[in-house]
């Protein structure tokens, strides 16, 4: 098959950079990932970068500042496919966790105070596709090494990648574990995109959502269930929203007014 | 059928010689959870658990699985590499709920993959303790007659085996001196008792007559909104049900080839991409209608088509579900139109 080598370009934004890590700690399949693509850019691995057309641009971390919002926008225009990887990405991450509660100047004030700010103008840390139009969503804290090589070779094929759409206890189940909600534990992982072979809680670990929501989340059911259980509200929402971002920025604001009705 | 009849002494020798025939598995319990794991002896078994976590289907129909790796000149199956296995220590509602998967993956349409594994695949059945969650007597599924290969019934000196197949029957010649035909009056008099004690044990309240006409009535009723607002979605109880078959397919490419494999795993209609179409039409959008499919198909749409309920009372709903929906909680609710606490 001869097909022309997608052109590839990796840029890292507001985030801890493990989702680039990931792809280099790939490998077993590193020389493969760079012999059936054209790598175009990626700082973090390599010097001699090109600012140019792009097949595929695979976009690590959350959107906080002007000058990244002005990047963003530029590879959007030069790339047929933009994806988001991790979970900064993907939902905002940690730094979203606050989403939509209207007092980001506030929390600004609290940590930079009056401070002459010389980089670019912070703004409040969003998902990607707050942005620009994002095709596809690989998400993860950090990605899954094979979620992401499964998907780009897939694309490398000219196929569309298929991501598990389904809630971390369907691979948990597989796994044989008992669910650690009836054990009274916070565990995520109903609401939590699985994918990840449910790594936490094989090991009893419970499952604290780090890859974002999943497909149809019931956040109003889990937080009954949790209290019920014993944890207060306030913990509820706090641990919810921790990689939630975006994703679950509507559903909770809806729970808090159900609940403010009661 | 025949049956015969055992010291209870005489099990570890006997399935120290079916161990010629396949790989040994048996539940085993570890950090409070049974399941099936390949065991060199009955030793290492737990055969007082009530219920594994996962049914003995993930042997038939594993979780997730390889069918075949294709390039661009065609496919090969990946059939042929199924080890044989021996399960012993399957409880009566274990057995149905592989008649039922039978019926599915071996009739209409057969499926090669689930006929493979179900061929290397012995299927040696035990008796039971039923707990406070098994609510088999309502399913008519506390007692077997069919789908073993043998089945051991414990009556506490001895054990009554029936001999449920030829491949069966080849696993008692392989040790027929352990074996006796000589059954007599004392055999049959237990036996009752036997019975009469597995009957007494069930404690759940649970009544599943007229399900299909309560189904049918209940269909619009507001009590499966009730109980899709309490739905997790987790899909828990897809993956642990005895008769849950659904599966999704997937293609995997190897990186810059056109070569890769075709998957099949374990899906659940409680999840919302299950029911999406092309186009991104999804006809049970609310998790109420998916929760109502789901109950409907077990106790309603299976008896119109097979006769029985496609629920064999394990219990492993009620063990599982974080939120207890399950067949005792729902049938209950619809009945009496009220979702318990």
């Amino acid at each position: 098959m001869t097909r022309p080598s997608p052109k590839i370009g990796v840029y890292g934004f507001t985030g801890c950079a493990g989702d680039q890590l990931m792809i280099l700690n790939c490998e077993d399949q590193l020389v493969d990932l760079f012999g059936a693509t054209e790598i175009r850019s990626f700082v973090m691995a390599k010097s001699d970068n090109h600012e140019a057309e792009l097949d595929v641009a695979l976009v690590e971390g959350s959107i906080s500042t002007e000058a990244q919002l002005k990047h963003l926008k530029d590879i959007r225009e030069r790339s047929k496919v933009l994806i988001a990887i991790g979970t900064c990405a993907c939902w905002g991450g940690p730094q979203a966790m606050k989403l939509g509660d209207g007092k980001f100047e506030e929390r600004y004030k609290k940590v930079y105070g009056n401070a002459k700010i010389t980089v670019s103008k912070a703004i409040e840390g969003q998902p990607l596709d707050a942005f620009v139009k994002v095709d596809m969503k690989i998400p993860g804290c950090p990605i899954d090494k094979q979620e992401f090589l499964k998907s780009v070779s897939k694309l490398v094929a000219g196929k569309h990648p298929y991501l598990l759409k389904s809630p971390v206890c369907l691979e948990c189940k597989w796994k044989e574990n008992k669910c650690l909600l009836l054990d009274g534990k916070f565990c995520a992982g109903p609401l939590t995109k699985g994918g990840c072979g449910a790594v936490c809680p094989s090991h009893n670990l419970p499952c604290v959502g780090c890859w974002g929501p999943t497909d149809d989340l019931n956040v109003s059911a889990e937080y009954d269930l949790l209290k019920e259980k014993g944890f207060v509200p306030e913990e509820i929402i706090t641990k919810i929203r921790k990689f939630g971002g975006s994703g679950v920025m509507e559903l909770v604001k809806n729970l808090e007014k159900k609940e403010a009705k009661k | 059928m025949m049956i015969l009849k055992m010291k209870k002494e005489d099990l570890p020798a006997f399935l120290e010689s079916a161990k010629e025939w396949g790989e040994l598995w048996g539940p085993t319990t570890k950090d409070g959870k049974t399941s099936y794991a390949k065991v060199d002896s009955l030793s290492q078994m737990d055969l007082k658990a009530t219920r594994t976590v996962i049914p003995p289907k993930k042997f038939l129909y594993p979780p997730r699985f390889t069918m075949f790796d294709f390039d661009e000149e065609g496919f090969v199956e990946r059939t042929g590499d199924v080890p044989k296995r021996i399960l012993f220590g399957l409880h009566p509602c274990d057995v149905h709920g592989i008649l039922i998967m039978d019926k599915l993956f071996l009739e209409t349409y057969k499926d090669p993959y689930y006929a493979e594994r179900r061929e290397k695949t012995l299927l040696l059945g035990h008796s039971c303790i039923p707990d406070d969650k098994c609510m088999c007597f309502a399913t008519n599924t506390d007692f077997v007659a069919e789908g073993f290969d043998l089945f051991f019934t414990d009556l506490k000196m001895f054990y009554l085996v029936w001999v449920g197949s030829s491949k069966g029957h080849d696993l008692v010649r392989m040790r027929a001196d352990l074996f006796s035909r000589n059954l007599d009056k004392n055999d049959i008099l237990n036996y009752t008792e036997y019975r009469k004690w597995k009957t007494a044990q069930f404690k759940a309240k649970i009544d599943l007559t007229g399900m299909p006409d309560i189904f049918e009535l209940g269909y619009n009723s507001p009590i499966w909104d009730e109980l899709g607002e309490k739905c997790l979605s987790c899909g828990q109880c897809s993956m642990v049900c005895p008769t849950c078959n659904c599966y999704n397919v997937v293609d995997e490419v190897d990186l810059g080839t056109a070569e890769g494999t075709r998957d099949r795993f374990w899906d659940s209609c409680m999840f919302r991409e299950y029911s999406v179409v092309a186009g991104g039409h999804n006809f049970r959008d609310k998790r109420a209608d998916r929760l109502r499919l789901w109950y409907t198909h077990k106790l309603q749409a299976f008896i119109g088509e097979f006769g029985k309920p496609a629920c064999v009372g394990c219990g492993r709903c009620v063990a599982t579900c974080p939120v207890d929906i399950n067949v005792a909680t729902v049938s209950t609710a619809l009945k009496e139109q009220e979702v318990g606490k």
